[in-house]
């Protein structure tokens, strides 16, 4: 087996351990989290090379056969999605050094971050169900104590509303694994599939799996189980509300495309309560933005309606729209982490997140405007942003099959959107500053914040342009999804020690 | 190449202006004037071939799994739209640098300029409707930078939005429309695509893909009933509104109708669809013109107006028509570009555009209104002129067209819409210019410089030249475009002035006869206009954006209150709702494996289980009895794994029970000893029957699961568990070996909650929390006896077998019930017992050991068991053992996986000793008694010398002070 295939989980966790021992040195464990993120860049970048050039890491652990052992799978989906987690790792580890205050939370946030992006890498890679609910326990501890840090009253409610859903959906998924266990008899993803594609699978175990789908869809953000999000990502600390906002839902997200893809490649009821729910999200999400006046709740909700655009790439099953849906969420975690960073810079800048209290930012700080307005538009599918050519796939996909209606969601939702882009950018960017120009504070220490959100930003306008390699990438993603080949070949192996 | 040279270079040269500004506002106008001019000439190098009727191409592929090339191709139709954004351009760039005042940053200015132009360029040089729809969002994009230049303007931003929203939603729709087209036609290209009108219009979505496309053309264009954008767009600059609003982007629309008309034109869906909008539009934008008392609101309508005209002459279908409006085109960029220069330089000079405060310019500002006069004349189709010219063809070409069969509709309503037209342009000249002189003016009108009259004067002199003489200065470009717009095919025509006496000659000199009679009448007319309702389109739009605004609040309350009941409850009717509709759907008759018998005992064990649950929610508001039926609960779960022959299932549920327990109990300290009541009658009505359904949902789904035979593996693993994993206890071997690594997942875990625990209580004792315990005292008397020597002695007599018995349970693990995890929690609890018998302050004396650090070397240690494998050419946590001899021990087996088991027991003792250590320093942040150094309150030695004594104070005194620490009274 080859060391890289378990290299995304080993990495962050040792990078985890050096931290727990070097505790009581701060500025060390500083140094050590910013060497593991980027050693997990590393990593990224390599299985996302090697994804690309069509090789499926694969590995059993233990070297216990499958599905006796534990099987760990990258392919093309979770090469970029672990190598995304690089990405935005390092950039909420750098955006994290400039924190100002107490030192004690900063050195926990580099702590625990990287038990979190333990978790995330582990979830991308496994290919076994209970395996999986264990990477999203990982990932979930840490996320609790991620979102509490620093803590305070507004804070730790929103944690417990995040904490008791977040549970809630963690013991379902539980109480699913261990059924579908109980009415298959194995828990290795590939063999389920061939169960389940072969139609043998036990009403019993069909149920057993719609209810970790409704777990996934909760952790997700799916309408109508999405309250938890904007009730508390808007609470954490930036950089960690960075993280979450970018990468902790799609780690749901995933985890559907990975499921409904694996065992329905095609089109079914499944897929047609998706849809449904898909159109719902992007509405509802959408809808709530409207509502909103503060830039991270704004931003928040906006989660939710762009969730709702990768599960109607699901949903719809053809292979452009999975595509679509793997390249929304490439495209959708830079983006959307780079928002929650700008915010946080722009929230610091203007001493507030509430619009009303904002402004001055487009005479003061140009730079910024313009760093915002690229991730921005890219969220609204303005082309030739990378939001766009991810929406593009989207809607060509419903119109291809047919399903005008939800094209049509797509497209209202994505005005919406840029009416929502346009309200942040009038308010916090164009309008002069309530307090006059002189309210806005110089930042001090920022340096890496900046060299974080410069380089997102450079990432969405790449892929904008670079669009073509991305787009084939995410083709030949979605047609090793539908013919997930490597999970099958991990049963013929000669197991045993 | 030199095609896409031309649409880049705009873009390229973008940044040129940002730049230059620091060289001088003269030099950044120059450095963005030679950009579009070199684009310009480039342009025009191609103009011969192309009035030759060649059609010029140029590209490379992007994007070919989608179909997007970036193909450019230049035809009559694009070098005409080509000609008039680079050329106009130009003029604009240099009226701007004089209208701009000192203060506004001109370079930001120039370069949002720039970047719309080479957006624009794009548009009408794609040779890809993909890619023209990339560019065809550029423009409402820079649309909305340049509308809220001026950004301390609010209506600037405002209407910036506005026509963001509107152009931006049309944009939308016409990438639907566009993607059905493609999809009929199976390409994306251009010069494809209008080949193959027959198979467009014989196809079922050519109703939706017109309909859709229009959209986004009528919003581009403000037509009917998207017109509302226009006059607020009006907040801009003047040159943007003179550039973007009426001589450019607002013609995208039309440009577009006029690209697809060869294979979307001529059926009656485009007929009375873009016909009776240009016709709606075209009288309903000259009517409010004409009560405009902006002058820039008043061109804005009137280029509603004429661009609805021109929508119109598409509408018809006819090739006569397009020629006309390819004409139009031209003559209307002239004379209202001009116009609305002209109006920035009244409203520069005189410091108002507002028609009531101005009059009896025209000896002040003598070349102002001689430019305007001409325009103006020309916009209300004066003879001699070059508006009349095409205005006459169009009247002309109405006459001939009947709708819904009426032939008289057409004529009827162009004419008036004609006269309105004439109304208002004169209006512009006579209540601007002319008529009393007034000494009011808010500043002192006089001719602007050169560098701002040149600018309108140059394109008044086509107005004039073309009016003159069309065959000769247009004849050629108005072909060759028309040529491109209806596919080839021209009829016979000849501009010219003079067609002889015709009905559209009677029709024109009706319409101005009629505008000058209502601009003579003006204040009646205006009376009788004003009595009119008004719907206001902001008005409207905004009530909408707020109708949408309060609607999705009420929807987000009712999924979204914050109140984490509300939250729950959702998501058990999602989940209910969902098992029912699997259920339903997927087939569910009964599991055939037969059920066991159920012994007396186990039913015993069953109905206290249900009256402990029923317990649990009884009880749930007096914590410490929820608390301790819920541990009832798990204790009989722990019996029942041992009737079910599971030893290391209930060993691990026991010893996790008690030390949950333990320090639940202990977190419970800090607590009130009832919660409040938060749920009224309904409420808990609702939840009772949620969560009813949810547990017989999942006791079903249990049932269902047990019912059926399925494969299982654990054969495989009793095969294999002493031959591959070296130990006979199954279970230890699938959580060490087979499935070591979710246990590993599973200490990261445990590790990683104890570390957040910590942190999260250390934060917040240093903070807010810390100064409310300080000030906090417990609601009930503490035991006298904090630390009961009984207790003392016993757990210390305890501890070495404590020890001991997890020591056995981990070296036996692997071959009998026990393990790593199990030994761990003994260990924790024996350990637990030591601080609750003495505090922990003594206790902590006694142990010094980081438990940060224990987790940590726990992780790692079974992290390195699991590398070690890799080192040796495994994978990643393979397993070895094998045995040893040792004398005296004599023969036994040692695992690589019991290495792996020393980490989880590290970790598991580590969290659960972290935990302690929290819970204790909340306690004695309290402040409430002072930490012990002594293992007990009462001292035996003490007390015997007390005895000796007569009176002992110091012990008592001590004895009244209530614990510090969580006590081990309401434990014991």
């Amino acid at each position: 087996m080859n060391a890289l295939v378990v290299a995304p989980v080993a990495v962050p966790l040792i990078t985890l351990i050096l931290c727990i021992l070097l505790r009581p040195r701060h500025r060390l464990v500083a140094t050590v989290s910013v060497a593991g993120a980027m050693a997990l860049l590393l990593v990224g970048l390599q299985v996302l090379a090697l994804a690309a050039g069509d090789v499926v890491l694969a590995g059993q652990l233990g070297g216990w056969q499958a599905p006796f052992g534990i099987t760990v799978v990258i392919d093309r989906l979770g090469a970029a999605m672990v190598a995304i987690t690089g990405v935005i790792g390092l950039g909420t580890v750098l955006y994290g050094l400039a924190r100002e205050g107490d030192p004690a939370v900063a050195r926990d946030f580099h702590l625990f971050i990287h038990g979190l992006l333990a978790g995330v890498c582990g979830a991308f890679i496994t290919a076994d169900v209970f395996n999986l609910y264990v990477w999203f326990e990982v990932l979930l501890i840490g996320s609790f104590a991620l979102i509490a840090l620093g803590g305070g009253k507004r804070r730790l409610a929103g944690t417990l509303t995040y904490l008791v859903l977040n549970l809630l959906a963690t013991l379902l998924f539980l109480l699913a694994a261990g059924l579908v266990y109980g009415s298959t008899g194995t828990l290795n993803m590939g063999e389920l599939a061939l169960l389940f594609r072969a139609g043998e699978a036990s009403s019993a175990a069909t149920l057993a799996v719609v209810l970790m789908l409704l777990s996934f869809s909760i952790k997700a953000a799916l309408f109508p189980v999405f309250g938890w999000l904007p009730a508390s990502y808007h609470v954490a600390w930036t950089p960690v509300s960075a993280l979450f906002a970018g990468l902790l839902t799609k780690v749901g997200v995933y985890a559907l495309i990975r499921i409904v893809t694996l065992l329905w490649p095609e089109y079914g009821a499944v897929h047609e309560v998706l849809l449904w729910v898909a159109c719902a999200t992007m509405l509802v999400g959408v809808l709530g933005a409207a509502a909103q006046t503060e830039v991270r709740r704004i931003l928040s909700f906006h989660i939710v309606s762009q969730v709702g655009y990768m599960i109607l790439g699901l949903a719809l099953a053809a292979p452009l729209a999975i595509a679509g849906a793997v390249f929304y969420l490439i495209h959708h975690i830079i983006v959307k982490a780079n928002l929650f960073f700008i915010g946080g810079l722009a929230a610091r800048l203007t001493g507030s997140e509430r619009l009303a209290a904002m402004g001055g930012l487009y005479a003061k700080v140009p730079l910024l405007a313009l760093l915002f307005a690229i991730p921005a538009l890219s969220l609204a599918g303005i082309p030739p942003l990378s939001g766009f050519w991810a929406k593009f796939a989207l809607v060509k996909a419903s119109l291809a099959d047919g399903f005008w209606w939800a094209a049509g969601v797509a497209l209202l939702t994505g005005i919406f959107t840029l009416l929502s882009m346009s309200k942040i950018w009038n308010e916090a960017f164009l309008k002069a500053h309530p307090q006059g120009e002189a309210a806005i504070r110089p930042l001090r220490d920022a340096r890496w914040a900046w060299v974080t959100v410069t380089a997102l930003a450079a990432m969405t306008v790449a892929i904008g342009f670079g669009a073509g390699p991305v787009m084939d990438y995410a083709i030949a993603a979605a047609a090793q999804l539908a013919e997930p080949t490597a999970y099958f070949r991990a049963l013929d192996g000669a197991g045993g020690q | 190449m030199s095609l896409a040279l031309i649409v880049m270079l705009p873009f390229l040269g973008a940044v040129l202006p940002a730049l230059m500004i620091r060289a001088g506002r003269n030099a950044c106008a120059i450095a963005t004037g030679s950009v579009t001019l070199l684009a310009f000439a480039l342009l025009l190098t191609h103009v011969p071939a192309v009035l030759r009727g060649e059609v010029i191409q140029a590209g490379w592929t992007w994007l070919p799994g989608l179909g997007l090339n970036v193909n450019f191709f230049l035809d009559g139709l694009g070098l005409l739209f080509a000609g008039l954004i680079l050329g106009i351009g130009l003029l604009i760039i240099a009226y701007a640098r004089f209208y701009l005042a000192k203060e506004d940053p001109m370079g930001t200015f120039y370069t949002f300029l720039l970047l719309f132009q080479g957006a624009m360029v794009g548009i009408v040089l794609s040779d890809n409707i993909l890619l023209l729809l990339i560019f065809w969002e550029l423009t409402s994009l820079s649309s909305f930078l340049l509308i809220g230049y001026w950004r301390h303007l609010p209506e600037g931003r405002q209407g910036a939005r506005m026509a963001l929203a509107v152009t931006g939603a049309g944009g939308l729709a016409m990438i639907a429309g566009m993607l059905m087209l493609g999809g009929i036609v199976g390409s994306y290209d251009l010069t494809v695509i209008l080949r193959e009108r027959e198979l467009i219009q014989a196809s079922p979505l050519y109703l939706p893909a017109l309909v859709l496309i229009l959209v986004g053309c009528f919003a581009k264009s403000a037509q009917f009933p998207f017109h509302f954008w226009l006059p607020h767009a009006m907040a801009a600059p003047t040159p943007v509104s003179a550039y973007l609003h009426s001589a450019t982007m607002v013609k995208a629309g039309i440009f577009l109708m006029a690209r697809m008309w060869p294979v979307l034109a001529g059926t009656e869906a485009w007929f009375y669809l873009v016909a009776t909008t240009g016709l709606v539009t075209m009288v309903l934008g000259a009517g409010i013109a004409l009560f405009k008392d902006d002058l820039k609101g008043l061109l804005a309508f009137s280029t509603v107006s004429h661009l609805g005209l021109v929508t119109l002459l598409l509408g018809f279908g006819t090739p006569m028509a397009a020629v006309v409006a390819v004409f139009h085109i031209i003559n209307h960029a002239s004379f209202k570009a001009a116009l609305f220069m002209c109006a920035g330089i009244v409203d520069h000079e005189a410091g108002t555009r507002d028609v009531r405060r101005l009059g009896g310019l025209a000896a002040l500002m003598p070349i102002t209104a001689t430019l305007v006069t001409v325009g103006a004349a020309s916009m209300a189709g004066v003879p001699l002129l070059n508006g009349f010219l095409s205005k006459e063809m169009m009247l002309e070409e109405a006459v001939h067209t009947t709708w819904a069969g009426q032939g008289w509709i057409v004529p009827l309503a162009v004419t008036a819409g004609a006269a309105f037209s004439v109304a208002y342009s004169f209006r512009y000249i006579v209540h601007v210019f002319f008529g009393r002189r007034r000494d009011d003016y808010p500043r002192t009108p006089h001719d602007p410089p050169a560098g701002m009259w040149l600018p309108p004067a140059v394109l008044i002199v086509p107005v004039v030249a073309i009016g003159l003489f069309p065959e000769t200065f247009a004849g050629d470009l108005v072909r060759a475009s028309a040529a491109a717009v209806t596919g080839g095919v021209l009829p016979e025509f000849q501009l010219a002035l003079w067609h002889g006496f015709t009905v559209a000659l009677a029709l024109s000199v009706i319409a101005l006869a009629g505008g000058f009679a209502l601009l003579a009448r003006y204040r009646a007319v205006r009376r009788l206009w004003q009595a009119g309702p008004h719907p206001e389109a902001k008005a409207m739009f905004e009530a909408v954006l707020a109708a949408t605004v309060a609607a999705s609040r009420r929807v987000m309350h009712g999924l979204h209150n914050g109140s984490l009941g509300r939250y729950l409850a959702v998501t058990l009717v999602a989940a209910l709702a969902l098992g029912l509709a699997a259920f339903q759907a997927g087939g569910h008759e009964a599991g055939l494996r037969d059920s066991l018998p159920a012994p007396a005992a186990a039913v015993v064990a069953w109905l206290l289980l249900v009256g402990a649950c029923g317990l649990a929610v009884v009880l749930h508001r007096q914590r410490v009895l929820a608390l301790l039926a819920a541990g009832v609960v798990g204790l009989i779960v722990s019996v029942g794994f041992v009737y079910l022959s599971a030893p290391d299932l209930a060993l691990t549920q026991i010893s996790v029970e008690v030390a949950t327990v333990i320090l639940i109990l202990l977190a419970l300290y800090f607590l009130p000893k009832e919660s409040p009541r938060e749920s009224g009658r309904g409420r808990k009505l609702r939840d009772a029957a949620l969560a009813v359904g949810a547990g017989l949902g999942m006791g079903g789904l249990a049932w269902a699961a047990m019912t059926r035979d399925a494969a299982t593996l654990s054969g495989y693993y009793l095969d294999n568990a002493v031959s591959g994993g070296g130990g006979t206890n199954v279970v230890n071997v699938i959580l060490v070996d087979f499935r070591g690594f979710d246990t590993f997942g599973e200490i990261i875990v445990l590790g990683v909650a104890a570390l957040a625990i910590y942190a999260l209580l250390d934060g917040a004792v240093r903070g807010a929390v810390g100064r409310k315990l300080a000030a906090w005292t417990p609601d009930e008397p503490h035991s006298a006896d904090r630390h009961p020597m009984i207790m003392v002695v016993a757990t210390r007599v305890m501890l070495p077998l404590a020890l001991m018995v997890g020591a056995y349970i981990f070296l036996r693990g692997h071959n009998q019930p026990g393990g790593g995890f199990i030994a761990g929690l003994v260990v924790a609890i024996a350990l637990i017992m030591q601080y609750m018998a003495s505090g922990f302050g003594w206790a902590a004396q006694r142990m010094r050991v980081d438990y940060h650090a224990m987790i940590g070397a726990g992780v790692l240690i079974a992290a390195a068991t699991g590398i070690a494998a890799m080192v040796m050419g495994y994978p990643f946590l393979t397993s070895a053992f094998d045995h040893f001899h040792l004398p005296l021990i004599g023969e036994f087996e040692l695992a690589s996986a019991l290495a792996f088991d020393v980490g989880v027991f590290l970790t598991v003792v580590g969290a659960v000793m972290l935990a302690l250590a929290n819970l204790s320093r909340l306690g004695r942040k309290t402040g409430v008694a002072p930490v012990n150094e002594a293992p007990m309150d009462v001292d035996p030695l003490a007390r015997r010398q007390a005895a000796a004594r007569p009176a002992a104070s110091g012990a008592s005194a001590r004895h009244d002070q209530p614990a510090p620490a969580p006590t081990a009274a309401r434990e014991g």
